[in-house]
């Protein structure tokens, strides 16, 4: 029996090697064709190919077109139209980038042999630095210095404004953390219960398959544990979709209290 | 697949092996950027090009016809007058023909009782002319039938000058 190792499967290995390249101030940066990166363009290129083949002008639109255009209404209506907006628009492409990535990143990492994107820290991460900074930019951009009265509370004694102001300001400079942590966490618990639940089915299965005895119970226990693995599996996927809507759906809350912020929260 | 990268340090979590951090980093930034290009310029532009297209065709054609709608109630209203035009102009047509109809039959039957009564007036002259004719010769009549009954009663006889005097004073005429 292999040895039980739930974190060999977030293991970013080469697939096409390239030699590493000298960036000044970083060392030699390798930027091979990993698995993880392998699926970040599986993923890219299955959106796409979805999108070449559903975005028609049809009047009356045939399947894929419909499943586009609901997609399309999904995002529109609930994400930037219903958080942002009537200023939500330009912003729809971004926000529909965003959760249709995540959700095939997600979503692929729950394929067999799949390599789950989403669980490298790295990429939770650059998401939601870049969510962060977008947000930011777009805040400087329509208020310019105005931008800072998002962090001022208004309507009490200043003192109390001013305290207030310094816990605003951390709890937003948190979010990118919170962003890439409740992704990351996600998929990686996900993952990593699923494989623990795995191997009790094939080592209680082992141990219960030995002669007669009490052992046999293990087959039990090995029953049980595929039962778990499959609910949980069933939980995952919904999970996939859910934290890609989340991330999508906060990206929208970042960006309405800097778009809308002259009209008042 | 190659063989592993170096592993983090015993145990721990492969995703905090930095060294895998920039690769993953520049590639998911340069995917991202590409799709986010293929989004705003093409996919979204065309679902929406298409949804705004199907709302401006519903509503365009709901506008046809609502237009169609009340060029057809105006026709049939436009209809409607002429036909109660019409019907007014025949109902008068038919009580002009009416009232002729009934002066012309009214002034024939005026010309045929002129008629008759004339007929009537010389047919009435002919009876009266008759009956003065008639009467006239009752007297010789009688006279005669006098004479007659005298001569065979008495055998005598008389003469009508006689018996037209006793006549007088017993039948004056």
């Amino acid at each position: 029996m292999a040895a039980i190792e739930p974190m060999e499967q977030f293991l970013v290995r080469r697939f096409v090697d390239f030699p590493p390249i000298p960036v000044p101030g970083l060392g030699m940066v390798d930027l091979s064709i990993t698995n993880s990166v392998l699926f970040m363009m599986i993923a890219a290129t299955l959106i796409c190919l979805f999108f070449f083949a559903a975005a028609k002008r049809e009047l009356v639109p045939g399947r894929l077109q419909a499943v586009a255009e609901m997609l399309y209404g999904m995002v529109d209506n609930v994400l930037t139209g219903g958080i942002i907006g009537d200023r939500g628009r330009p912003f729809l492409p971004l926000v529909f980038t965003l959760f249709l990535l995540i959700a095939f990143l997600n979503l692929l990492g729950l394929t067999p042999g799949g390599f789950t994107v989403t669980s490298q820290l790295a990429v939770t991460a650059t998401l939601a630095v870049m969510t962060f900074l977008i947000v930011l930019a777009v805040g400087f951009a329509r208020n310019g210095l105005g931008f800072f009265k998002l962090f001022w509370p208004s309507g009490m004694h200043p003192a109390m404004s001013a305290f207030l102001m310094v816990i605003e300001m951390i709890s937003f400079l948190i979010r990118p953390f919170t962003l890439a942590l409740r992704l990351f966490g996600n998929m990686l618990g996900g993952h990593v219960v699923v494989y623990i639940f795995a191997t009790f089915v094939i080592g209680l299965g082992a141990f219960g398959l030995q002669g007669i005895g009490l052992n046999n119970l293990g087959l039990i226990g090995s029953g049980m544990s595929f039962m778990m693995v499959l609910a949980l599996t069933a939980l995952d996927f919904v999970i996939a979709i859910i934290q890609a809507f989340v991330w999508a759906a906060l990206t929208c809350v970042y960006l309405n209290e800097v778009v809308n912020l002259d009209h008042g929260h | 697949m190659a063989e592993p990268t170096p592993a983090a340090g015993g145990g721990g979590l492969p995703q905090f092996d930095l060294a895998q951090w920039p690769g993953q980093i520049f590639w998911m930034l340069v995917i991202f950027a590409v799709l986010y290009v293929l989004f705003s310029r093409v996919f979204v532009p065309r679902v929406a090009g298409a949804i705004d297209a199907r709302e401006d065709k519903i509503s365009g054609d709901i506008g046809d016809a609502k237009r169609m709608r009340d060029a057809a109630r105006a026709e049939l209203e436009a209809a409607a007058g002429e036909l109660a035009i019409a019907r007014a102009r025949a109902q008068k047509v038919a009580l002009d023909a009416q009232t002729e109809a009934k002066a012309a039959a009214a002034a024939r039957q005026a010309v045929e009782e002129a008629k008759l009564a004339e007929a009537l007036a010389v047919a009435e002259a002919r009876i009266a002319a008759a009956r003065a004719e008639a009467m006239s010769h009752v007297r010789t009549i009688a006279i005669e039938t006098a004479q007659a009954m005298i001569s065979r009663l008495t055998g005598a006889e008389a003469t009508s000058a006689e018996v037209e005097r006793v006549l007088d004073t017993a039948l004056p005429s």
